[in-house]
């Protein structure tokens, strides 16, 4: 027999840099093409609107892709981002204190991923069912709260922070980098993003190599939740309003952003950068088709489009591999 | 008359019939592994063609080439001396050339009748006639002396049932050349005997058979001649008369073995783990004992519940009634987590559907079960994470082009051996080893029984399941025999023949079992 020295090099690793450099000149393509074809885009204003825009996305696909690694699917993040926005919007203008209300807010959307854990776990329903009904009834729980009106924050300090910048880059993209980061160690240097992968390959052979798998699930759809959490608090501070219809079909742009971004639907396949640049290409193929002034049907065929020629690639690519 | 493959090899080859199928320079890159360098070999009709060789050694690729599962590199295949594309499994079906392959590859969700029909299903003006169907299916498995039902899921089956249903569902196609890829792996010798019947009841109809083996005897009980592979080249082809167990195995792995069983004799210490009267889904009344330095081997059919047991010791499945003792303290097992905790570790039997994840990579599987170990509270040590897996693709001589392939690019036997690999550097004292060299080459086997020794040396205790009795015979301290769920019979290491403990577990008198077991 001949036994061959093993080659150091992790072919696996080096696949998901190119796609993501991939991706990053696809990105950068895009905007200098945008810049030549429009006066605008290259703006100022219009790059910080472009980055808050796709930072809100981002940390969702963030959230959403732990989730699909362990071959599961969260629907309720767009629900959960607007039921954010009331409960951040009530708190504050009842009088507590900013930090409260944030703190509060995120173990809400904690909470609410726990339910979803729960109920895939202990009640074994398919995370499809589970989080689907989470979708339609938060926001009827939010329009409850509400009486279906819109809630005015009266706080300017808190809606301020969105609108800020910090050496020149709008404080809510300095969010994208602040879940990013610990959301990379996360899911690749330790072990419980491991187990995410493990449980989304073979749950099985997971649970028999002693990794617990309900545990495992239950923190991917928590985080999942704390995402959207954190967005919907984002989200009030942008726009000044608490309002559970807001986020109406983030949950699609979110799984988009994901898929774009190179993770499979099957599981145990996903990265962080990933997501963050399919976030910000779907980001600016919407700020661009505005600014060009293409009707705003053909910007929901376009994105429709571009998921399917990138996931085709990249599914070419790994098997040709 | 002459052949290229007789002027390859001088030793006169039996001519059973015409050549129907003939291999010229046909070759198999994946990327990364040369799997099958260009291979000449032709096969006669009518005969039984054995295709032995090491794990990844390229016998499984030939298949997949011969029945249009995969595209060749390069080559000619020649089918009844016309050239033959191959490249669709529709295509080699419609010539007569079907397999049952090393990994059962059928529908699960669907019955027997549904799996033995797929894509030539009965109907009548589109309607599927099911109840035909279920009938139809049902004579054939009868017919086959098979003991099995048509109406049942396929999933409810055990691994070596599915099994048989693949070789029925080949049979029934028009078929005029069968290929088997490790048939009898899960087979019972009961079952492996129903489908040696059904081989040589082929042969006798003129059908040409391949048959791919890790097991020697069955390789003199069945071929005609045996071709032998190593990395990808043919070494060569012999008439079965003319060769013997030593050269064959020379042949493959080009140095000889002076025992795959190597059996080392420990004093046995203080009791690791202790089943008092255990009873769950699957078997009942359990007692038996495993102490530190011994082998115990359970042997039975397959269904006789030995898995159900030791997975209800592991906690993944609750005991109804019973105690486990683990080094002399009764404990609840309510877990996985509770019994890897207490020290104990599971090769479980099935590698693809609780052995590995396939879709990840080979250096993963290996680390699943020691991340805790090798990270600190926040971070996994990547030094020791490559480290650890390297240690055991070399220790086990894993066939792989490097630790990030994935698991699904590995060969059948090298996946088994992540299997088991991936237990060794965890420090359990307890290995349960359900059927650990199932499709495992003879060197390698020799090389895990080594291993075995050496776990026991470090005061490990082992239980080790398997339906291939030779190897628990050779191997076991103590023996247990189950059937139906009951364990029926305790012998000490070759304390009772292979006749009795086959009585034992099948509990009926067997007529033919022929010497070799
Ligand atoms: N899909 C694949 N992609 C990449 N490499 C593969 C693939 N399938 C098989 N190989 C490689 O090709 C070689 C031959 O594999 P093959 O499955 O033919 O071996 P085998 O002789 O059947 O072994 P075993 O006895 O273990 O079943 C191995 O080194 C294996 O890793
Ligand atoms: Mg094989």
């Amino acid at each position: 027999m001949s036994t061959e020295a093993i080659p150091v090099e992790k072919p696996k690793r080096n696949y998901n840099v190119l796609f993501g450099l991939t991706l990053l000149a696809l990105l950068v393509l895009l905007w200098i093409l945008l810049s030549v074809a429009t006066t605008s885009f290259a703006s100022a204003n219009n790059m910080a609107n472009l980055l808050r825009q796709g930072s809100m996305i981002a940390i969702m696909a963030v959230g959403q892709t732990f989730v699909i690694i362990t071959g599961g699917i969260d629907l309720s993040v767009g629900a959960v981002v607007g039921f954010a926005t009331v409960v951040v919007a009530m708190m504050i203008n009842a009088g507590f204190p900013i930090w409260l209300a944030i703190l509060v807010t995120l173990l809400v959307g904690v909470a609410i991923g726990m339910f979803h854990g729960f109920g895939i776990v202990k009640m074994g329903l398919p995370p499809f069912i589970i989080t689907l009904a989470t979708l339609t009834s938060l926001r009827g729980i939010g329009l409850l709260m509400t009486n279906g009106n819109s809630i005015n924050i009266n706080s300017d300090t808190f809606t301020a922070f969105s609108r800020n910048s910090f050496i020149g880059i709008p404080n809510l993209f300095w969010m994208v980098i602040l879940v990013g980061i610990p959301a990379y160690i996360f899911l690749h240097h330790s072990r419980w993003g491991r187990y995410l992968f493990s449980v989304g390959s073979n749950a099985e052979a997971s649970r028999l190599s002693g990794v617990n798998v309900q545990r495992t699930i239950y923190m991917a759809y928590t985080l999942s939740g704390l995402c959207a959490a954190f967005v919907g608090v984002l989200l009030a501070a942008r726009i000044g309003i608490g309002n559970p219809t807001q986020a109406e079909g983030w949950e699609l742009q979110a799984i988009a952003s994901s898929v774009i971004g190179g993770t499979s639907l099957f599981g145990a396949v996903g990265s962080v950068h990933g997501p963050l640049l399919g976030a910000f290409i779907l980001a600016t193929i919407n700020n661009g088709a505005n600014l060009l002034n293409v009707n705003s049907f053909w910007q929901r065929i376009i994105t429709g489009a571009l998921i399917i020629i990138i996931v085709y690639f990249d599914g070419l690519r790994r098997r040709g591999k | 008359m002459t052949s290229t493959a007789q002027e390859l090899h001088p030793a006169p080859v039996l001519e059973p019939g015409r050549t129907i199928l003939e291999l010229r320079g046909l070759e198999k890159r994946y990327p990364g592994t040369h799997a099958l360098k260009p291979v000449d070999l032709a096969f006669k009709s009518g005969e039984i063609h054995a295709i032995v060789g090491e794990n990844g050694a390229g016998k499984s690729t030939l298949i997949k080439l011969l029945t249009g599962v995969m595209p060749r590199t390069s080559g000619e295949i020649t089918w009844e001396g016309q050239p033959a594309a191959l490249a669709t499994p529709h295509e080699a079906m419609a010539l007569g050339i079907n397999a049952v392959h090393q990994e059962v590859v059928l529908c699960r969700h669907l019955t027997v009748a549904a799996n033995m029909f797929l894509g030539e299903e009965n109907s009548r003006f589109g309607i599927l006639q099911q109840r035909a169907m279920v009938r139809q299916a049902q004579t054939i498995i009868d017919d086959l002396g098979f003991d099995l039902p048509a109406h049942v899921t396929l999933g409810d089956l055990t691994i070596g049932q599915q099994q048989l249903i693949a070789a029925a569902r080949a049979t029934v196609r028009g078929t005029k050349f069968l290929i088997f890829d490790e048939p009898t792996a899960y087979l019972t010798r009961k079952e492996a005997d129903q489908l040696f019947t059904l081989i040589r009841r082929l042969k006798g109809e003129g059908v040409t058979i391949i048959y791919i083996s890790h097991r020697m005897e069955e390789v003199f009980e069945l071929a005609d001649r045996v071709s032998v592979l190593r990395d990808g080249t043919l070494v060569g082809t012999r008439n079965i008369a003319e060769t013997n167990d030593a050269e064959l195995v020379k042949m493959m792995i080009n140095r000889s073995i002076e025992q795959v069983y190597h059996k080392e004799h420990f004093t046995p210490g203080a009791a690791l783990i202790e089943a008092r009267n255990l009873s769950g889904k699957g078997f009942e009344n359990v007692s038996m004992t495993v102490r530190a330095g011994e082998i115990v081997g359970l042997y039975g059919l397959i269904g006789a519940g030995r898995s159900e047991f030791v997975t209800t010791l592991y906690g993944r499945h609750r005991k109804s009634a019973g105690q486990i003792l683990w080094e002399g303290k009764e404990v609840q097992v309510n877990s996985e987590h509770d019994a890897i905790k207490l020290g104990m570790a599971l090769a479980p039997e099935s590698r693809r559907d609780q052995g590995l994840c396939l879709n990840l990579p080979v250096g993963f599987n290996l680390n699943l079960p020691i991340y805790k170990r090798i990270s600190n509270n926040l971070l996994i040590s990547s030094t020791q994470e490559k480290t650890q897996a390297d240690r055991q693709i070399a220790d086990l001589r894993i066939k792989t082009p490097t630790r990030g392939a994935l698991a699904s690019s590995l060969s059948g036997g090298n996946q088994q051996k992540i299997v088991i690999g991936k237990w060794l550097a965890h420090g359990a004292k307890l290995f349960i080893f359900d059927e650990p060299t199932v499709g495992v080459d003879v060197g390698t086997k020799a090389e895990i029984y080594r291993l075995f020794g050496a776990l026991l040396s470090k005061g490990a205790g082992i239980i080790l399941i398997s339906s291939y009795l030779t190897e628990v015979y050779e191997l076991a301290d103590t023996l247990h025999v189950f059937r139906r769920g009951k364990l029926v019979a305790t012998h000490g290491f070759h304390a009772a023949s292979h006749e009795d403990i086959l009585t034992q577990a099948l509990a009926e008198k067997q007529e033919k079992l022929g010497g070799q077991i």
